[in-house]
């Protein structure tokens, strides 16, 4: 089976023999494998990535669903060598320690400020609700969104 | 293991008719997949067997939610993220945005739908109960027609509704509510974001000066598969407001629980919880500090 997509901004035509899941035909096929595999059943948040605006996690979504979509990972915030202001403030608030959750963070997050750039707090922690982090205790990462949002 | 189903993507309420009709065994719908692909991850022998998958997202009609004579439907690949959003729901059906919100996690919401919940029905699918306060029904579509069923006759047990091999549930139905209902929706997890429910209820209650006119209750997690309590409803209708009348109707649901599910090693632990959790939520919302 065909699929076409558009993938960080590029239109892709993937072919695929078996079923799989969207997580498989990233990390698998197209290497792309900043997006983790943590739990495999979606309560982790590790392989979360945007499906049409939207934060999923694709460990939950079939390759085949993605056909006509648009689907970002983390792959797709940095510019070249330029980081997105998120990113930027995750390092300069050190919400990243072993930095497994840490795409997964990045894709929650950066949906929260594709619906609505000026979250509140309690927007904030709905939208990581779904990414376990077992380091940071989350306050970093909340603080480097907090201060995202307020560069807006 | 992913199994190595055919992938269907039908675009038409007609084409999926024709894909129901010609298929025979071991066919499944997909909507929002949430329990579908973790289970063929955990090898779940529900969805291991498939042979022909029915993804339903690309027909715009079960993407829908819309308001026609005195009714509300949503479409079978409406999500919850949709469904709390949606102005209609939100006017109409509180307690359903309310048990909305409180499934899995943003990731989970904007894939899982509302008419998948049930249709798992798992005893904890958080949407049952605040659909059957409601009073929902649902239509279903198979190659020779379609029915519409109440959601209380369609749900048999814990994962076993009526639906049928070559079926498919298209929509909810929901009358709109023609009283001025007091409600609430209540769930116990273990924690409280991305959380299976321990115990949920739901509330409707229609009150004319301090006489209960109409009362409405349903359980989620706390029995097998959810269910209206008729009988107790009937019992109180007619009775004056206050807090000896919800403590007994806390203590008749609770019994009613214990009949339904026996004696297990929970119990003494859930029912007590149960009883005081549903008469603080009849008394918060109805009771003297909400006059």
């Amino acid at each position: 089976m065909i699929i076409n997509f558009k993938l960080n901004g590029k239109e892709k035509s993937v072919t695929i023999s078996n079923n799989k899941r969207l997580i498989d035909l990233l990390r698998d096929d197209l290497k792309l494998t900043g997006t983790k595999e943590g739990c495999s059943i979606g309560e982790c948040g590790a392989c979360t990535v945007i499906i049409n605006g939207k934060a999923v996690t694709s460990c939950l979504v079939l390759a085949q669903q993605v056909d006509g979509c648009e689907v970002i990972t983390v792959e797709g915030l940095a510019d070249g060598d330029k980081l997105t202001k998120l990113q930027e403030n995750f390092m300069k608030y050190g919400a990243i320690q072993c930095g497994f959750c840490t795409p997964g963070m990045l894709m929650s997050a950066y949906a929260l400020f594709l619906e609505n750039p000026t979250p509140s707090r309690e927007e904030i922690e709905t939208a990581i609700e779904g990414n376990l982090c077992r380091c940071t205790g989350y306050k970093p990462i909340i603080q480097a969104m907090i201060s995202t949002a307020s560069e807006e | 293991m992913i199994p190595q189903y055919k992938y269907y993507r039908p675009k038409t309420l007609n084409e999926l008719k024709n894909i129901l009709g010609q298929l025979k065994d071991n066919i499944h719908i997909l909507a929002g997949g949430t329990d579908i692909v973790p289970g063929f991850i955990q090898e779940s022998k529900r969805f291991t067997s498939i042979q022909d998958l029915i993804d339903i997202n690309s027909i715009p009609e079960l993407k829908t939610i819309k308001e026609f004579d005195g009714k509300v439907s949503i479409g079978a690949a409406v999500t919850f993220s949709e469904v709390i959003k949606n102005e209609i729901i939100r006017k109409y059906f509180p307690l359903l945005v309310k048990a909305a919100q409180t499934v899995g996690s943003v990731q989970i919401r904007n894939r899982a739908t509302i008419v998948g919940n049930f249709v798992n029905n798992a005893p904890c699918a958080d949407s049952v109960p605040p659909l059957l306060v409601y009073d929902a029904s649902i239509k279903i579509i198979s190659p020779a027609g379609e029915h519409i069923t109440p959601l209380s006759k369609f749900l048999l047990n814990p994962y076993e509704t009526q639906l049928n091999k070559n079926e498919c549930v298209t929509e909810i139905l929901l009358p709109i509510p023609t009283n001025n209902y007091i409600g609430d929706f209540y769930k116990l997890g273990r924690r409280s974001a991305v959380s299976i429910s321990r115990i949920s209820l739901a509330f409707l209650l229609h009150k004319e000066e301090n006489i209960i006119k109409e009362f409405r209750i349903a359980s989620g997690a706390i029995t097998p598969i959810g269910k209206r309590f008729y009988e107790i409803e009937k019992a109180f209708e007619g009775k004056e407001i206050s807090s000896e009348t919800f403590m007994e109707i806390a203590s008749a649901v609770g019994e009613e629980v214990l009949k339904t599910t026996g004696l297990r090693w929970s119990t003494a632990y859930k029912l007590p919880v149960v009883q005081q959790m549903l008469y603080q939520l009849l008394e918060r919302n109805a009771g003297g500090s909400s006059r």
